[in-house]
């Protein structure tokens, strides 16, 4: 929710686009903003107005579960945060009545109900396409009874009953009798791998069943729950390990199935699934609750936005895309990125983000920087030898505050504080008017610390610093005491405590300001040069991305050729050439000039920081030291070597990749392919392997369509354990079937068993729709291997960055950075971050290449104020903060007076683990040192006075 | 009058903290006993910190993150 | 081709969902201006309903 805060993005809500002129470089965009009858930048979201406002709607947020007022912020960190009136129920715009809320609100003024729709004219030279997903209508399955039984309810509503802060603060509940289900099956593929509606795979739906099913279970560990599914398709990184668990941990139970019907029993509302498993029987059986595993389907605005732009839509409406232009639209200079190119996770959807910024910015790197408006600065004022002049601004909130604790008494109070010359009470600290009257109280009073009580820091306080900066007072001169989220409103039926709360933490927040000293805000600069290890396809194209984007970078590359796994596939599902890609793709790189290759290159040493990096490296007898900002990690992964089914002993097995060869470079008599049998994860979702390899459905399912089309009367077995053909892998796991290539189905208790018998090999495996073994011959025995991340425990322990239990490099966060590592300027892209099929490895290496791009165009890193300080007469070398750093920041260095630890502020997260443990508290941490720390403690014993 | 403890915070900025700002914001009534000195990870606390908060007579410490 | 376009350094994101939000960060900090428009009168789109995400069950805020 970072985006509100910074001054270069303009957020326009309630808006779409209306039309497009201009061509790319130059598009002028007129954008329709709709009426929202309330100021965004007068309301301060007090919420005042909401208790006077006296009609009820549905809450959209809230899955309509509840109600809302029709005068309304969306939910509670909504930005731009500021309350909406809809003109559908208000009073004032049906009937022309009511009025209330402006009465509510005329000290702001903030209620506009005469409003008008705006027409604004925005030039720009890109356009990124965003639109993302809506859920599939459950009422469109008649069969399922949503919308007509209470208790069957979807997935998404399932979400809002788990969240603590949502309808039900977190418990779910049955819309019939409000009880607490004890029996609830979730019903996959509503919407998904479905005919009749959407025939594509939504993707997510197994994953965030499996993650509700453990929530619910966590919430209620009685709680009896039953999946009912087709295939669980838990590929992306990561979420194999939580379906395991969530079988074997939480004993949530799992039924392979075709559902026949589901049925209302009035009398209890309970539900009865009739289904029929895989071997043919039939069931029954009934349960307190369903919930429908929604699936994902094109945004309702995508039609008018895709012609409006002129934007290709495909069959089935997202946004259309080639696979090795994952982010590309038709037309130039307009990009997409996630759901609406595809159903996706969240890890998956930011990766195309940053994949379309780095085109976006390939696009239009010339003009980087022209349109910034750089912020002129007041010199700070120098407070040497000062003693401490604290200003307290005590806010009302509206009545938010000064509704429950009493304002007058807190600010009375505070003025008995030593060093506190000045306090004042606001009716909205936040508001702008307010702002300059800080700023011009500092100068009257020659304030030189600020305290504001209000609401949280966490929210607020960038933009109080921002004003004391203004005032020429440096920005850690500056602190908060939270009397409204952790007070106020928390204590709203006691407003004696709460002013005595209030008056405790005002007295805490003081005596940490006492001691606040002001702190340079450094910037460390960066040398605008990449370096990328790896020279695979995700190397080649972070790599280029870079250089597109103006930037210089160094590839290096282990092994002779450019290309690593690319070269050697021949074909995809969708048809396109990846050899073609592959030259392409080394001629770009071998040709930019900004790019400078190197093969056969040996990284002996890394040192340094974002910004400053330098890497030692060999190519054969010769060492060459490069200097660098970034480092993009794009190692690569490996096909695993299986052990199992006779490989390497029998020539008739082999594995995925040389079929492939095989069949694209016609390496084959006829006979080879008479009977083929695949084996599926083989060196995935095992003991030792225990992640799924995402790629080898698809895979075995190209190559089985691809010997099918050069022998149509070959006989093709996929052994499998769950067919995970994502998204629109769909259609070819349809079309392999429709084809008559058979799957049969396995799983850990029945292994398929392979023998060789008189020079023949023999596969033996149960068939669980005929309930039987089946026996076949096979010409060729093809083992999908899965994908290996071989030994990444070199590069890891040279660049400091982490990898996971499996061997992969583990990112900073699973689902929000998922190409950062936690340690700064260092970022991972390709299957060294985890298996996946080329389209996401080009959106991932682009991605990579967009976020590296960040401190290298801007050339400076700002250094956080908050990060630690060694003293380096108490520190005596010990280490201990090195090795406990999480990111990498604090390094002890050798020189002529000893082993002295050094923070590297450019990364410094503050966190302060340095400090904590440091035996000799020589590390202190900006803003947060330990006698302020402790000055509040001792603070918050003190007696309150008599209030 | 019953004995109220007093209850000393040190709560992680990016969690805790922002569960009590949650609270709050979803209006979630908790008796008003603890006072909360926010750090931005409890990897900041220093033993030091709960010996002189006992010392100078909190009930109880909770450190949350 | 639009070699002979004088280009502009703003870029418009539409949509102000987790997907548009990241994109909008991403050009902000490169020094594009951005403008991120979105349908509805808050931004936060699909991931600000979630409870907790997928597979460390953080909190989706």
């Amino acid at each position: 929710m970072e985006s509100g805060r910074y001054s270069n993005i303009k957020i326009i809500a309630n808006a779409k686009i209306e039309s497009l002129k201009g061509q790319a470089g130059n598009y002028n965009v007129t954008v329709l903003k709709r009426p929202r009858y309330v100021d965004e930048d007068l309301c301060t979201a007090c919420g005042t107005c909401v208790s006077y406002c006296p009609v009820e709607m549905p809450d959209s947020y809230n899955e309509k579960l509840v109600n809302s007022k029709c005068l309304y912020i969306p939910y509670p960190q909504a930005v731009p945060a500021s309350y909406v009136i809809d003109p559908k129920y208000c009073l004032f715009q049906t009937k022309n009545e009511c009025r209330q809320c402006e009465q509510a609100c005329k000290d702001l003024k903030a209620i506009k109900l005469n409003q008008q729709a705006e027409h604004i004219d925005i030039q720009v030279g890109s356009i990124i396409l965003a639109i993302g997903f809506d859920e599939f209508d459950a009422r469109r399955k008649k069969a399922y009874g949503y919308g007509e039984y209470p208790n069957v309810i979807t997935s998404i509503e399932l979400e809002r009953m788990l969240s603590a802060s949502g309808p039900f603060t977190g418990k779910i509940t049955r819309l019939s009798d409000r009880k607490h289900p004890k029996k609830i099956a979730f019903l996959q593929c509503v919407g998904s791998r479905d005919i009749e509606t959407n025939a594509y795979c939504s993707s997510v739906c197994c994953t965030y069943a499996v993650k509700e099913a453990m929530v619910a279970k966590e919430h209620d560990p009685d709680v009896d729950i039953t999946i009912f599914y087709m295939d669980i398709r838990t590929q992306g990184k990561g979420f194999e390990s939580f379906y395991e668990r969530a079988k074997t941990k939480f004993g949530i139970k799992f039924v392979r199935s075709r559902l026949a019907s589901l049925e209302r029993i009035h009398e209890s509302e309970n539900l009865l699934f009739k289904f029929v498993t895989e071997d043919g029987k039939h069931h029954s059986e009934e349960f307190d609750m369903a919930v429908l595993s929604v699936g994902l389907e094109p945004s309702r605005t995508a039609k008018e936005l895709a012609d409006t732009l002129g934007v290709k839509l495909n069959k089935e409406g997202f946004c259309q895309t080639n696979e090795f232009s994952p982010t590309s639209t038709n037309r130039e200079g307009i990009f997409v990125a996630g759901a609406f190119q595809s159903p996706k996770d969240i890890p998956e959807s930011v990766i195309q983000a940053s994949g379309s910024v780095a085109l976006a910015s390939g696009f239009l790197s010339e003009v980087r920087g022209t349109l910034v408006e750089q912020k002129e600065c007041v010199a700070e004022t120098d407070l040497t030898g000062e003693d401490p002049r604290i200003g307290v601004f005590v806010c009302h909130c509206g009545v938010n505050i000064a509704g429950v604790a009493d304002v007058k008494k807190i600010r009375e109070y505070v003025e008995t504080l030593p060093d506190v010359v000045y306090a004042e009470q606001s009716m909205y600290a936040c508001s702008k008017d307010n702002q300059d009257k800080i700023k011009q109280i500092i100068k009257e009073h020659n304030l030189n610390r600020v305290v504001v009580a209000a609401c949280t820091p966490r929210t607020h306080e960038p933009l109080f610093q921002e004003t004391i900066r203004e005032a020429g007072l440096n920005r850690c001169l500056f602190e908060m005491a939270n009397i409204r989220d952790h007070c106020s409103w928390v204590h709203a039926n006691e407003p004696q405590a709460a002013t005595e709360k209030a008056i405790d933490l005002l007295r805490m927040g003081v005596a940490k300001a006492r001691l606040l000293s002001p702190l340079k805000e450094e910037t460390v600069p960066v040398i605008p040069k990449g370096l990328v290890i790896g020279g695979g396809l995700s190397g080649m194209i972070a790599a280029l991305s870079l250089a597109d984007q103006g930037l210089e970078c160094v590839l290096l590359e282990k092994s002779k050729l450019l290309g690593g796994n690319l070269r050697g596939i021949y074909y995809t599902l969708s048809g396109n050439d990846p050899q073609k890609l592959l030259r392409d793709t080394i001629d770009k790189v071998t040709s930019h000039p900004k790019i400078k290759v190197f093969t056969e290159a040996d990284i002996k040493e890394v040192t340094g920081y974002i910004g400053n990096f330098l890497t030692r490296f060999s190519i054969g007898q010769e060492e060459q030291t490069i200097s660098h900002g970034v480092i993009i990690v794009a190692t690569g992964a490996f096909e695993y070597e299986p052990k199992e089914y006779l490989y390497g002993e029998n020539e008739s097995v082999i594995t995925q990749h040389s079929l492939e060869e095989k069949l694209a470079l016609k390496n084959f008599n006829s006979d080879d392919l008479k009977d083929v049998v695949m084996i599926q994860c083989v060196g995935s979702r095992t003991k030792e392997k225990p992640y799924c390899s995402k790629i080898c459905c698809s895979q075995a399912i190209k190559n089985a369509l691809k010997i099918k089309s050069i022998k149509p009367n070959s006989n093709v077995y996929i052994l499998y354990k769950d067919i995970r053909t994502y998204g629109f892998r769909e259609e070819y796991y349809r079309k392999a079937r429709n084809e008559g290539i058979i799957f049969i189905r396995y799983d850990d208790n029945t292994l398929p068993l392979v023998k060789e018998e008189n020079g023949e090999l023999r596969v033996e495996v149960f068939d669980p729709i005929l309930g039987e073994n089946i026996l076949i011959s096979p010409s060729l025995l093809v083992l999908s291997a899965g994908v290996d991340p071989g030994d990444n425990r070199s590069i890891s322990k040279l660049l400091k960055v982490p990898l996971n239990f499996e061997g992969f490099f583990l990112e900073a966060h699973v689902k929000l950075r998922p190409v950062d590592f936690p340690t700064d300027g260092v970022f991972v892209a390709g299957l060294a971050h985890s298996p996946k099929p080329i389209d996401e490895t080009i959106a991932q290496a682009q991605a990579a290449a967009a976020r590296a791009a960040i401190p290298l165009t801007r050339g400076y890193v700002m250094v956080e104020p908050v990060a630690s300080i060694v003293d380096s007469e108490k520190c005596f070398g010990c280490g201990i903060c090195e090795y406990l750093c999480p990111y990498g920041s604090i390094k002890v260095i050798s020189d002529e007076d000893g082993d002295k630890a050094q923070s590297i502020s450019a990364s410094c997260k503050g966190c302060g683990i340095c400090a904590s443990k440091c035996p000799r508290q020589a590390i202190t941490m900006g803003r947060f040192t330990n006698e302020q720390i402790i000055a509040q403690i001792d603070a918050f014993s003190l007696a309150t006075s008599d209030v | 009058m019953s004995f109220e403890p007093k209850i000393l915070g040190i709560l992680c900025n990016w969690c805790a903290y922002a569960g009590g700002d949650l609270a709050g914001v979803s209006r979630i009534q908790y008796p008003p006993n603890m006072k909360v000195v926010r750090v931005m990870c409890t990897g900041r606390v220093d033993p030091e910190f709960v010996i002189e908060g006992f010392l100078v007579g909190c009930d109880g410490i909770w450190v949350g993150g | 081709m639009s070699s002979n376009v004088e280009k502009i350094g703003a870029v418009m994101v539409v949509g102000g969902g987790i997907t548009g939000i990241q994109a909008s960060l991403d050009l902000a900090e490169q020094g594009y201006m951005v403008y991120l428009i979105e349908n509805s009168p808050a931004i936060g789109g699909a991931m600000a309903q979630l409870d907790k995400t997928f597979p460390t069950l953080d909190c989706a805020m």
